[in-house]
């Protein structure tokens, strides 16, 4: 085979399977933006006519709002937690070494290692136990503990990232220069590492607004959006699920091109802080 | 020495069972400049991180400005510290390099911006800097912001951790002769770390030589290059010829034989031996390349060397000989001319004084 | 970068470990000890009675129901880990070199859609594969016999809905071992005569080895507690492990069995993971042994 043939067969093969890749990623997430904006009742293909008559629907339903009230509380502590616990864990895990190490990392990068669903029913057994001791029921309370436990090793990885171009001497420079811990911390290591923290509070708003596994097995009565469009359609589908997905990616995106930029901003920082040395 | 600003006695360190220093004594005087030279893991740079206090003494005593250091922090040390890779905060601005040490100590902001312009001054940096952030800046800029920052808050002693390893030869020369400038200006100790002894010769009043953590020679500039301890320190500056040698007393001086060397009359002064020879030990007798010329027809010289050209390499100001000679190869520096005196393969005569010989341990 | 040793005594180490590790302790170790000893109960008019004995074990292991589908669950996981690694491959490849001035956008959007609530997704695989939907409605205007493609409802469609959901951990964990490695690797390769595919193959794929492997690992662990697929995509016709464990739990209130097909299902994943740290370990000292 010659080279320039080769070359052509990979070139298809490569831009091929790429491109595929996004419109397969793309194909459900299309499919329910198309939908949302239907007149009929029904969600067959093709649409008759096109309206924005489901969104209003969507809007006056009670169960919705309060769905989406759930979720943001749920995505709020969650983020809180999960970010700050992440922050000490990637200090344990990048910036530090200390005795008994592996076993700490083993012990918090795990529930990644977890299928969701068990992790939410291993748990769901434990919290019946206690709601029984303390006398009361699973609902937003163990579905928040049971996000950070599930998302903190997510935050931990993503903050141990940003960690990874961090150059030690600027900590010595800082005490050198009459810094106490506290305030190299606060002026110098904690700046440096915002981009990861920023991020990874990110993606843990996006892992805890989206999950279901979890939410499914731990809030007991409590609903949020995931759930409530999950027995929303067991029940039978209904062009509002469509609009609620529409009108949740806006902000999803919003808050992904904005990670971005931030990842951008401090991977200059990052090639400056290189190239000084 | 009035009071020593530094005072280090009987300094030991040890990583595990590894000993990295053993038994440093060192005082420093007020405004003095002091280079600390050695090969690398010579420990030259743990004593520097000793006297910062990023590390412990295993044992001795250390007192800076007449304080014992052993339970004080680095942040609270009268030193500052101008790190090799500099340690510039990516994030924050030259004037908030250069004044985070007021920063930190919560001076008022006024204070904090004039001692900044000052800096800015004394460094030579255009006021527009300020607000740049070191990736902005130049290689030879982000080195005097580092500069500044440890000097901004008139430190007693001025510590530098090899600042002009990473830069070209040039910007290295000329920052070398500011460091000294700024150095009489301003009267604080420094103490400079630095693999390279020519650098060393050129700004320090004192050099202490190091060798696998300890002193080996502890002097000025002059003593080091024409009275090294040990055909170590003769060695350790450019192209030394170091010749095998016997050394015998006779009388008030010393009687040498010496198979490459020629000499009429082979005695020098009890001087030009170093402490550490013993009288009919092997010696070396250091002969540094510009201390050699070349004989024409008919000169004559205290000692010559005859040998045929190796080699020879035009340096501008000089010109580099190799000279092959009873088996060993010499190393002359002439200062350069347009003609060359001498091509590959001449035979040649060179001459040398009785008084520029010293000798050392073998 | 050079860690900063530290003592336990330290108040820094304490204070960025002890609250994760009161955590995983509290609400992960805990449960799971918990679910071991719960599998050694019974249930007597869907109520826990605490009778220590190994007779949920016993059904387990002797029921076929059981085995039948934590056998499908096993086949369904292994395919779903080959077919995630090997179309992971080539997009991972393409995305750095051939689309590499794209690349980051591309990752956002993998990352978008990845991030996406999993039930919405899950609901627009429906709407597009339905009998009357997106892709029969639009094979039917070119002319295709109405509902030509009959995938949904059917292990098939399941099996789509894993490898949408798992995909993208493949995709992340081979792109950033394939970006680590050196540019002049390949170059030598081909220097020395290779041809471009024999380079790929002689030098990409060994030096991406650790992200093949730890996605593979990954994308299995995962898909054996996948639930929202079989249910909504598979119509529910064939079940896998974690509907049976939810069944348990829910409608029949049967909590020891619960707790031991999960801990079934967890002992699978870590022994996956066991094999693949193991086989690492054994691959990284044959390196240095070299």
């Amino acid at each position: 085979m010659t080279d320039r043939m080769e070359k052509r067969i990979a070139d298809v093969l490569l831009y091929g399977s790429v491109f595929a890749a996004l419109i397969f990623f793309y194909i459900p997430i299309a499919t329910l933006v198309l939908f949302s904006f239907t007149k009929s009742r029904f969600l067959s293909w093709p649409i008759p006519e096109f309206s924005t008559r489901w969104y209003g629907e969507l809007l006056a339903d009670r169960d919705f709002w309060s769905a989406l009230g759930n979720s943001a509380l749920l995505a709020v502590l969650a983020t809180v937690f999960a970010t700050l616990l992440g922050i000490g864990g990637a200090f344990a895990w990048s910036r530090y070494k200390f005795r008994f190490q592996w076993g700490f990392r083993i012990l918090t990068f795990a529930p990644l290692l977890f299928p969701q669903l068990l992790l939410g029913v291993v748990m769901l057994l434990w919290f019946s136990v206690l709601a029984g001791w303390l006398n009361m029921s699973p609902g937003l309370w163990s579905a928040v503990i049971g996000h950070v436990i599930y998302i903190t090793p997510f935050c931990i990885v993503i903050i141990s990232v940003q960690m990874q171009g961090y150059d030690n001497t600027l900590d010595y420079a800082a005490e050198d220069a009459g810094a106490t811990r506290w305030q190299i911390l606060r002026e110098i290591t904690l700046p440096l590492i915002w981009p990861g923290i920023f991020s990874a509070a990110i993606f843990a708003f996006l892992l805890s607004w989206g999950n279901f596994y979890i939410t499914y097995s731990l809030s007991g009565s409590t609903r949020t959006l995931p759930t409530f469009v999950f027995s929303g359609i067991a029940v039978g589908s209904s062009p509002i699920y469509p609009a609620l997905a529409t009108l949740t990616f806006i902000p999803a995106l919003v808050l992904i091109f904005a990670v971005d930029r931030l990842r951008k901003r401090a991977a200059r920082r990052r090639l400056s802080a290189i190239a000084e040395s | 020495m009035v009071s020593p600003i530094i005072k280090a006695t009987g300094i030991d360190k040890y990583y595990g069972t590894y000993r990295a220093l053993t038994d440093i004594s060192l005082e420093v005087a007020n405004g003095e400049f002091l280079a600390l030279v050695g090969p690398s893991g010579c420990g030259k740079t743990t004593l520097l991180k000793i006297l910062a206090g990023f590390e412990d003494l295993s044992a001795g005593s250390l007192v800076i400005d007449g304080e014992d250091m052993t339970e004080i922090p680095a942040s609270a040390r009268p030193t500052r510290m101008v790190f090799q890779k500099l340690a510039l905060f990516p994030h924050k601005t030259v004037a908030q390099n250069i004044g985070f040490p007021l920063h930190l100590a919560k001076r008022p902001k006024p204070e904090i911006d004039a001692a900044v312009r000052r800096m800015l001054e004394l460094m030579h940096l255009k006021e527009s800097y300020l607000n740049r952030y070191p990736h902005e800046l130049s290689g030879g800029e982000q080195q005097r912001v580092a500069l500044a920052r440890s000097m901004v808050s008139q430190p007693p002693v001025l510590l530098l951790d090899e600042p002009m390893s990473a830069l070209d030869a040039k910007l290295k020369k000329s920052l070398q002769a500011e460091l000294k400038h700024l150095h009489r200006h301003v009267g604080t100790s420094f103490v400079h770390v630095t693999h390279d002894l020519e650098e060393a010769m050129m700004l320090a009043d004192r050099i202490c030589v190091m060798r696998a953590g300890k002193i080996v020679q502890l002097g000025e500039p002059s003593e080091i290059y024409y009275r090294p301890a040990n055909a170590f320190v003769a060695g350790f500056i450019g192209d030394t010829n170091l010749l095998p040698a016997k050394v015998t007393r006779e009388g008030d001086a010393f009687r040498f034989a010496c198979d490459v060397l020629d000499c009429a009359n082979p005695i020098i002064a009890a001087d030009q031996v170093a402490p550490g020879v013993a009288a009919g030990a092997d010696a070396a007798l250091m002969i540094r390349p510009e201390m050699l010329r070349l004989l024409a027809q008919g000169e004559s010289a205290d000692c010559t060397i005859s040998g045929t050209v190796n080699e020879f390499f035009i340096r501008g100001a000089s010109i580099q000989y190799r000279i092959a000679a009873a088996e060993t190869e010499i190393v002359m520096d002439i200062p350069g001319t347009s003609t060359l005196p001498a091509k590959q393969g001449d035979p040649v005569k060179l001459g040398l004084a009785l008084g520029d010989l010293f000798a050392v341990e073998a | 970068m050079a860690e900063i040793q530290k003592s336990w005594r330290d108040g820094a180490l304490r204070l960025s470990t002890l609250p994760l590790l009161l955590l995983m302790g509290l609400f992960f170790v805990i449960p799971l000890i918990m679910t071991a000893l719960l599998s050694f109960q019974g249930t007597q008019y869907y109520r826990l009675v605490w009778t220590w004995d190994l007779k949920v074990w016993t059904d387990v292991f002797s029921q076929v129901h059981y085995w039948t589908i934590m056998w499908r669950t096993l086949m369904m996981a292994l395919v779903c880990t080959v077919l995630c690694t090997i179309l992971a491959i080539p997009i991972a490849y393409g995305m750095l070199h051939r689309l590499s001035r794209w690349s980051d956008h591309i990752t956002l959007l993998m990352v978008f859609a990845f991030l996406t609530d999993a039930v919405l997704k899950t609901f627009g695989w429906v709407l597009f594969l339905d009998r009357s939907g997106v892709l029969n409605g639009t094979l039917e205007a070119i002319g295709f016999p109405p509902a030509a493609v009959n995938v949904l409802f059917t292990p098939n469609a399941t099996m789509i809905g894993m490898v949408y959901n798992l995909l993208p951990y493949t995709i992340f964990t081979i792109a950033l071992s394939m970006a680590r490695i050196d540019g002049d690797l390949v170059l030598a390769a081909r220097d020395a005569g290779a041809s471009r595919l024999r380079a790929f193959i002689e030098v990409t794929l060994p030096l991406a080895k650790p992200g093949i492997w730890a996605g593979a690992v990954l994308v299995f662990v995962l898909s054996l507690g996948v639930f929202l697929e079989p249910k909504v995509m598979g119509g529910g016709t064939s079940p896998l492990a974690a509907e049976l464990i939810r069944q348990s739990f829910e409608t029949r209130v049967n909590w020891p069995l619960g707790a031991a097909l999960t801990l079934v299902l967890i002992v699978i994943g870590a022994a996956a993971l066991t094999v693949a740290g193991a086989v690492a370990l054994w691959q990284a000292r044959r390196v240095v042994n070299d």
